[in-house]
């Protein structure tokens, strides 16, 4: 778990996005976190079971894993923590006991797996090999998606998975979605490549200082 | 508020090439029916189909089909702007 800022006063807890999409925004979120450190904001950045430095196979990853990982992440980071989700973030924080959450650009566990299978997809048609969409139901053998090797029973979970209940909605935009309040941004998550917003870090800083400083005492 | 004019699906799709392929908006601004796209772009791969596709969905309120993604669609910029202003129009 990365930590920044200082040592007392609430703590932002990231909620990454979730495979991929986590790669893509590594660098934006620890930009947030150093810009929020410089607004006198502590922040920390877990890992969760399965991904980035931890132990465990991302093949025995399960979602109520994810959400008891990061809910005692959240308790050791400090006593008043305020959740930041991005993406799919916003499915494995449930458990967290926080003050507040603020989601950007929530999604649904339904659109993160056809995310997953559209790519599949895509890289099946470039290689001319076959793969039913509809063969990824359990029973059976983990599936290579989108470069992770994902339990079925995962799968299954994050089909039903939907974003916990948030204070405050943050979206670009180009996202028709209602929010309260939306930004000028490309969806770096979106994108092939891990890529770097600065402009949009340091409005998300400035925004979520200000609204923690709203959130209650 | 959900696009629905021909010119703005057009503006639409070129603002999602120009966001998930990362290109300058000057470059997209010169994009006109004929452009190639799939097989011509070097950063329209497999991968950043997907994120293309699902974008244009997001933007444009719209569900496009597996079945639906050939190579015809991605051919050329006009190629996928006719398709995403038919499953808007639907």
């Amino acid at each position: 778990m990365l930590r920044f800022g200082p040592a007392s006063g609430p703590v932002v807890m990231i909620a990454a996005p979730l495979f991929e999409e986590a790669n893509r925004t590594r660098a934006l979120l620890v930009a947030i976190c150093r810009g929020l450190a410089e607004r006198g904001l502590a922040s920390a950045l877990p890992d969760l079971p399965g991904t980035g430095e931890s132990l465990i196979e991302t093949r025995d990853a399960r979602l109520a894993d994810w959400r008891e990982a990061f809910a005692a992440a959240a308790d050791v980071a400090g006593s008043r923590v305020l959740v930041l989700a991005l993406r799919g973030g916003a499915l494995i924080e449930a458990e967290a006991a926080a003050v507040a959450r603020c989601h950007i650009s929530p999604i649904d566990g339904a659109a993160l797996v056809r995310d997953l299978i559209r790519t599949r997809l895509a890289a099946a048609r470039e290689s001319g090999e076959a793969f039913d969409p509809a063969a990824i139901a359990p029973p059976g053998p983990p599936i290579a998606l989108a470069g992770n090797t994902l339990s079925r029973a995962l799968l299954a979970e994050l089909l039903a998975a939907l974003p916990t209940r948030a204070e405050r909605t943050v979206r670009l935009s180009s996202d028709p979605l209602p929010a309260d309040l939306k930004l000028n941004s490309a969806p770096l998550w979106r994108r092939a490549e891990p890529g770097q917003d600065l402009g949009f870090a340091h409005r998300i800083a400035d925004d979520i200082t200000e609204w923690a400083a709203t959130c209650g005492s | 508020m959900i696009p629905d004019t021909k010119r703005q699906v057009e503006d639409t799709v070129r603002a999602v090439l120009r966001d998930v392929l990362a290109l300058d908006e000057t470059r997209v601004a010169t994009f006109d029916a004929d452009t190639p796209l799939f097989g011509a772009l070097p950063e329209l791969d497999s991968m950043a189909v997907a994120g293309v596709l699902t974008e244009l969905e997001d933007r444009l309120g719209i569900i496009i089909e597996d079945d639906e993604v050939d190579g015809e669609m991605l051919e050329s910029f006009g190629a996928l702007v006719a398709f995403a202003t038919a499953k808007t129009a639907q």
